[in-house]
């Protein structure tokens, strides 16, 4: 295979990438796109008479009838009204955030994949052992892994802040090891690149090069350190 | 004489009708629990505030809580509890319950009324235990609560859900106001 054709390919195999990534980000952001208003106003007519309804701007009452005089009520205990009462807008926020979040840990579980696809092909890309298509398929993999990747990672990102929240507990085992598989993610296709580019111009892989498995190695351990630490509880 | 005996008595009406006593929440701890294949987690609060109003032997005890106290030492884990419950909607957990006032220690049963999430679940004769401990009294048991008494989807990590089970350990240290 030539230079020209590996490009073709890898070039076909990014595109097919980013298909595959950003089909379910443009469909979880979907609620969100300034066209659903229009969209809404349009079914309007179409919709069911009974279910026209505006969305409650306040909770609903709680369905309990109200206390007896005799019975102590939430102001006897100090509660204010406004500690009673709940705020939709904050609700939204955290439905927000769950469902990103969800996204977030889909996306986590199936790109781990294309890593095992791609560290299984690592091993016929060495020098030694390796062929030109089968570099080709270990970088398309890796490709594929790096996209999905960044698509997890986004709405990890994304997910709205909730103010006054100080993060406790394994959570932030799972935040801090976000920074070692993030900077590995990017280092270990740079690297890839530069090895390869090596072995196309007849040499041994030399200098930073040699460090692209060994990276490779520490992104993989972090990234499933990562899905241990709110999997298992320790 | 008449008129002095109804004077009386009408001064007298309101001691009648007055409440036997009142006893206040001095401290307590509320704690669910909830089971997942990989691991249980324990929420606890210790925010709780009550009021118990005594009257011919009998009383009427409220306890409430804010939904966001319960602490089950993952930050995550808690906000994904509050979003789930609609906390942010319905901010607070409450408890009624009428309970034969106790003088010693002793096991009661109480009809338990749970407002959660915007729904109400009745539990009917959930066992007690009461403690004299110096004039104070303490109270302790489990509610046998379930996510569904409520409607509440069941959590899920990795595509598997939490069990319905969620007992809510109850321990309440109770003070005459």
């Amino acid at each position: 295979m030539t230079m020209k054709d590996f490009r073709k390919t890898l070039r076909k195999f990014v595109v097919a990438a980013l298909f595959l990534t950003l089909a379910p980000v443009l469909r979880a952001d979907s609620d969100e796109m300034r066209f659903l208003p229009s969209l809404q106003a349009a079914l309007e007519p179409f919709a069911d008479p009974g279910s026209q309804s505006a969305p409650p701007e306040t909770p609903p009452p709680p369905e309990t009838p109200p206390p007896e005089p005799s019975q102590p009520s939430l102001q006897d205990l100090g509660f204010t009204p406004e500690q009673q009462v709940g705020s939709v807008e904050k609700q939204a926020l955290l439905d927000k955030r769950t469902r990103m979040l969800k996204i977030h840990q889909r996306l986590g579980l199936i790109t781990i994949i294309p890593f095992v696809a791609t560290l299984a092909t690592a091993g016929g890309a060495k020098e030694h052992e390796g062929g030109s298509s089968q570099r080709n398929l270990h970088a398309a993999l890796g490709l594929v892994t790096a996209a999905m990747y960044i698509a997890t990672a986004s709405y990890a990102i994304r997910a709205p802040k909730i103010e006054g929240m100080r993060t406790r507990g394994q959570i932030r085992w799972h935040k801090a090891l976000a920074w070692v598989h993030g900077v590995g993610m990017v280092l270990t296709p740079i690297l890839g690149a530069m090895a390869r580019n090596q072995l196309d111009n007849g040499e041994k892989v030399h200098g930073i090069a040699k460090a692209h498995s060994t990276v490779a190695a520490i992104t993989v351990a972090a990234y499933a350190a990562a899905i241990a630490t709110v999997a298992i509880k320790f | 004489m008449i008129r002095l005996r109804c004077l009386l008595l009408l001064l007298a009406l309101p001691a009648i009708a007055r409440a036997d006593g009142q006893w206040v929440l001095e401290r307590s701890t509320l704690a669910y629990h909830v089971s997942h294949p990989l691991h249980d987690t324990d929420g606890v609060s210790h925010a709780a505030r009550g009021k118990a109003v005594c009257r011919s032997g009998e009383c009427e005890v409220l306890v409430a809580a804010p939904v966001k106290s319960f602490d089950s030492g993952d930050s995550n884990r808690d906000l994904h509890m509050v979003q789930v419950v609609d906390g942010a909607r319905y901010p607070l957990v409450s408890v009624r319950l009428r309970a034969p006032e106790a003088k010693d220690s002793a096991e009661i049963h109480c009809d338990l009324q749970i407002e959660f999430a915007g729904k109400t679940a009745t539990y009917p004769q959930v066992p007690f235990t009461v403690t004299d401990e110096g004039g104070e009294r303490r109270i302790s048991g489990t509610i046998p609560a379930k996510l569904s008494d409520f409607g509440i989807p069941p959590p899920s990590l990795l595509a598997v859900p939490v069990k319905d089970d969620m007992p809510i350990r109850v321990d309440m240290v109770w003070k005459p106001a």
